[in-house]
């Protein structure tokens, strides 16, 4: 802990440690597009705590992986720019630091893991390579201790044989053991800040379960801050304390994971959850949201969910509809805000 | 869930992909203009009268070595060359030779590509061995190294009377070591193409082996082989040329840009410069032209790198 | 590992073998069809005296009664000039009488000297260019890029040679003397010919020119590995780990370009062997490509067969180093 701190004073200075863990605060984002500039993200906002898991929700193209480019500071600039808004790692703007202090953050303080671990290897390199590559980069180890370093971590994350598979390449391991390998590598430096976009997507039901638990477990003994990155609620039910759920480029709901499975306060995480498949709804047709989601570039007017909405009125149509907060900690964007939560529409 | 998807016909999806290529095609500006080019070029080698009236064996001595100062205008618009013959009516009566030679390659060598590459893919077993092994040592040979080496080994006087007399040496020699490239697409392409599902699907319904190969293999296979025949051919043209300015090429008194070229050259340093540019400018309009479309080509039928 | 370099040397020396009996079997056929190159040893088309061309023909191998049968393989003429082969006789030439073996002991340098040059300007301009289009792509300097290489590509190499050395080379050379002086690299540099005593500086300019051939086909693959390397998930990997640009460079993109512009250099030796022959007969250089000019030019078919085995020779010997390079680069490919 002592070691935490004071890095975190040399890389950040003016770092407080009461202030949240990371604070995303109405961050927007803007792609370039054959000259015109296209939103991907129109004002995200969430916090996270140490020590607990916020999932982010939302269909593909709602925003959510660039919002984790963006927190990383590796989104593709051009095409992508950041114009707005503000990401706090201990109360300090990341967006205000130059790019070498960046880097000195990521993979220190906040690492992420890609959905497909066999592209987000590198093919050339052994795994041990690519472990050690942080340890030698960051903090200067040498090539023999780098090598063991990385399989003290193939051994955390649950690879067996470590010490004989750290020379490995990523092609000779299998879909659910190269994820391993992938988190093992955002775990090198012991961040605060785990982002995990969509690390279970490409992997069998069965392998989901068992790295979901992984990154649990981890988590929990590392008392870290961690982002799920998600499509799909059913995930993260019993893993998340807290979630986000992003549509077309904004946080419409935010609120703790019981709150919202029990009372959502969005159209849109009311149909999500409708579409969950559950044992208990046997024989019933599972429900879809119509329609598809919208273009970035020309997103409807007014609440740019209401040609799919089931409450649609014309007020939303007209009207972009405010943040509200329907119970403490527990917030929508949507006119109806308190009628969808007391389950009046 | 691949089992709840009908395998799509070879001949849909490959009509989608033509189509799909030439439109993208049609809409760039240096494919326009590389195909109005080579359709001059052909015109050209098809109907030389259009553009001369001149014979180019009817030469006068006293009328040699007139210089184009009469650009495009009067008796002889390019000049005349050291005999004395017209030499616009020299240039485009050569056109013919090198491009029906450059066609007659080509044509070879992609038939004999194909027909390899197909029985060696699709049958596999020694037939493969014995086909790969000739691929493997024809392909150590380099096509200009080739030629030269049948060309140099059975050199004998030929009369250049007809154009078949004329072409039917270089081509011969180019279209022995030209094959190979379109073999080993072909091969692989049907490696990869054979058991899908729809090839497997015919084969259940009985359909026979040379059905199999020519109607559902060969539009796969024929893809990355046409992507590469206009660069091809261009270079067909100047392996042309440098055959002939060796002086084992297209015989004179026959006619080729690379005879031009190779006679052009003697003259170039004494002056006549024109003997030598207007070939080696047409010359590399043509290669150019078609490498062009080529690049488009390939471009389109795989879209993947644009 | 191992087994495959075995597999593949095995595969090399067989493919090597067919081919020298191929242009054994050839040589014999021309032999039989056209009649005996031994004559040319007395110039002109006077018959010799008999005795005096069987002596002639037993010098050359030429005197076994196969040769008068068309079609037949001549199987003993070829162990013994493969026993030749391994013994480092090569026979003679027809013109001058000299030993073939000696005069690839000069030509070889010099050609490997054209080619060193050559695939530098390859290779350097290429990467440039390649990379250049990639980091503009779809916009005018990529197309410029494409445009221009094809440009380069489509003219044939002896015309960018003929060009130069019938319009550059003199003025350009006049110039650069007057300025450095006629003994200085300038002064040399820019010779519309070969100059023995500067082996190195008058092959600059032909070795470039060799260099563009295959430039459109370079600049293609390289442009395309730079795209696909560029935008790949594990160099994004490699900047969430925080490394520097400089290292993610180095390590994570040159050597995943490393395989295109291998398979490139691989691809276009043979046609750059092909430049050699016109480049080398053109500006006089005394290499293999010129003997093989020559040897056309003189109807030599033992030194023609003997140039292209050498050709033949290195193409195999370069595609079994391209091969052996890519299971040293990709670990997915090393023990297959």
């Amino acid at each position: 802990m002592a070691e935490t701190i004071r890095v975190i004073g040399d890389t950040l200075p003016g770092a407080d440690l009461n202030a949240p863990l990371l604070e995303v605060d109405d961050l927007r984002v803007e792609f370039q597009v054959r000259g015109k500039r296209v939103p991907a993200v129109r004002g995200a906002s969430f916090t996270l705590e140490r020590g607990r898991t916020l999932a982010v929700v939302g269909e593909s193209g709602s925003g959510k992986s660039v919002t984790s480019q963006a927190v990383m500071g590796i989104l593709d600039t051009p095409p992508g720019h950041i114009t707005g808004g503000a990401v706090r790692l201990h109360g300090v703007d990341l967006l205000d630091k130059d790019e070498e202090t960046r880097r000195t953050i990521r993979g220190n303080h906040i690492a992420i893991v890609f959905q497909d671990a066999l592209s987000a290897l590198n093919p050339l390199w052994s795994v041990g390579f690519q472990i050690g590559e942080l340890f030698r980069v960051h903090r200067g180890t040498g090539r023999k201790e780098a090598r063991r370093r990385a399989v003290e971590l193939l051994d955390l994350v649950g690879i067996p044989d470590a010490a004989n598979r750290v020379g490995d390449y990523p092609h000779q391991f299998s879909g659910g053991m190269r994820q391993r390998v992938m988190i093992a590598m955002a775990l090198a430096l012991d961040p605060e800040v785990l982002i995990a976009d969509e690390p279970t997507t490409a992997l069998d039901v069965t392998v989901q379960a068992q790295i979901m638990r992984l990154l649990k477990r981890i988590q929990a003994e590392r008392n870290m801050g961690l982002i799920l990155i998600t499509h799909d609620l059913g995930v993260v039910a019993d893993v998340a304390d807290d979630v986000a759920v992003m549509y077309a480029g904004e946080v419409v709901e935010r609120a703790g994971i019981r709150e919202v499975f029990k009372r959502p306060a969005h159209p849109y995480t009311k149909a999500l959850l409708r579409a969950i498949p559950r044992v208990d709804a046997v024989g019933r047709e599972l429900e879809v949201i119509g329609g598809l989601p919208p273009n970035p570039a020309s997103l409807p007017s007014g609440c740019p969910f209401h040609p799919r909405c089931f409450a649609a009125e014309d007020k939303c149509a007209a009207e972009v509809p405010p943040w509200l907060e329907p119970a403490e900690n527990h917030g929508s964007r949507c006119h109806f805000a308190q009628e969808v939560y007391t389950d009046e529409r | 869930m691949s089992e709840l998807t009908a395998p799509v016909p070879a001949a849909e999806r490959q009509a989608s992909l033509w189509s799909d290529a030439l439109r993208t095609m049609i809409r760039r500006p240096d494919v326009i203009i590389a195909g109005l080019v080579l359709l001059l070029v052909f015109t050209m080698a098809a109907f030389p009268g259009l553009f001369t009236d001149k014979d180019p064996t009817v030469c006068r001595g006293r009328e040699a070595k007139l210089r184009p100062d009469t650009w495009f205008t009067g008796d002889h618009p390019l000049g005349t060359d050291a005999f004395g013959c017209d030499f616009a009516a020299t240039l485009v009566h050569g056109t013919r030779p090198t491009i029906v030679l450059a066609l007659t390659v080509i044509i070879v060598s992609v038939a004999v590509g194909l027909v390899l590459g197909i029985y060696a893919g699709y049958y596999g077993g020694w037939l493969d061995t014995l086909i790969s092994r000739a691929l493997d040592v024809f392909i150590v040979i380099p096509m200009l190294m080739g030629a030269i080496l049948i060309l140099s080994l059975f050199r004998g006087r030929v009369s250049a009377d007809t154009l078949f007399e004329t072409i039917a040496a270089p081509a011969l020699a180019l279209s022995l070591f030209g094959w190979m490239e379109f073999c080993r697409y072909t091969r692989a392409a049907t490696l990869e193409t054979k058991n899908l599902d729809y090839v497997v699907a015919a084969k259940c319904l009985g359909a026979s082996d040379r059905r199999i190969m020519f109607k559902h293999i060969l539009p796969n296979a024929i893809v990355p082989v046409t992507a590469v025949v206009p660069t091809t051919i261009g270079g067909i043209i100047v392996t042309e040329a440098a055959l002939a300015v060796l002086g084992i090429g297209v015989q004179p008194p026959a006619t080729s840009w690379g005879v031009l070229l190779s006679k052009g050259t003697e003259w170039a340093g004494g002056g006549y410069v024109y003997l030598f540019a207007w070939p080696l400018g047409l010359l590399v309009l043509t290669v150019f032209a078609f490498a062009t479309f080529g690049d488009a080509l390939r471009d389109a039928l795989d879209p993947k790198l644009r | 590992m191992g087994r495959y370099v075995i597999r593949r040397l095995l595969q090399a020396l067989l493919t090597l073998g067919i081919v020298l009996f191929l242009l054994h079997y050839l040589m014999a056929l021309s032999v039989q069809i056209r009649g005996n190159p031994a004559l040319l040893f007395f110039g002109g088309d006077r018959a010799p005296d008999p005795a005096m061309l069987e002596q002639v023909e037993r010098l050359y191998g030429l005197d076994s009664p196969c040769y008068e049968r068309v079609g037949d393989p001549c199987l003993l003429p070829f162990v013994d000039r493969l026993q030749g082969f391994a013994q480092g006789d090569l026979g003679t030439t027809l013109n001058g009488n000299r030993d073939v073996a000696q005069l690839l002991s000069v030509y070889i340098p010099n050609t490997l000297r054209l080619f060193v040059f050559s695939v530098i300007t390859l290779v350097v301009v290429s990467m440039l260019l390649g990379t250049w289009a990639a980091r503009h792509r779809g916009r005018f300097i990529d197309h410029t890029v494409r445009g221009t290489t094809i440009l380069a590509d489509s003219v044939p190499v002896f015309l960018i040679l003929l060009t130069y050395v019938y319009i550059a080379a003199v003025p350009l050379t006049r110039w650069a003397r007057g300025i450095w002086g006629s003994e200085s690299f300038m002064g040399q540099v820019f010779r519309p010919n070969y100059n023995p005593d500067y082996p190195w500086t008058t092959i600059i300019i032909p070795g470039i020119i060799v260099g563009t051939v295959g430039l459109a086909t370079m600049t293609r693959l390289i442009r395309a590995s730079q795209l696909e390397n560029l935008g790949s998930d594990f160099v994004r990997t490699a900047r969430a780990k925080g490394l520097k640009p400089m290292r993610i460079t180095i390590v994570h993109v040159i050597r995943n370009s490393m395989i295109p512009i291998i398979t490139g250099v691989g691809f276009l030796f043979a046609f750059m062997l092909s430049g050699a022959v016109l480049t080398e007969g053109v500006m006089g250089i005394p290499g293999m490509g010129r003997m093989i000019f020559q040897a056309v030019q003189r109807q030599e078919g033992n030194l023609v067969i003997v140039g292209l085995t050498v050709s033949a020779f290195v193409v195999v010997f370069v595609s079994l180093v391209v091969d052996l390079l890519y299971a040293a680069l990709d670990p997915r490919i090393r023990y297959e």
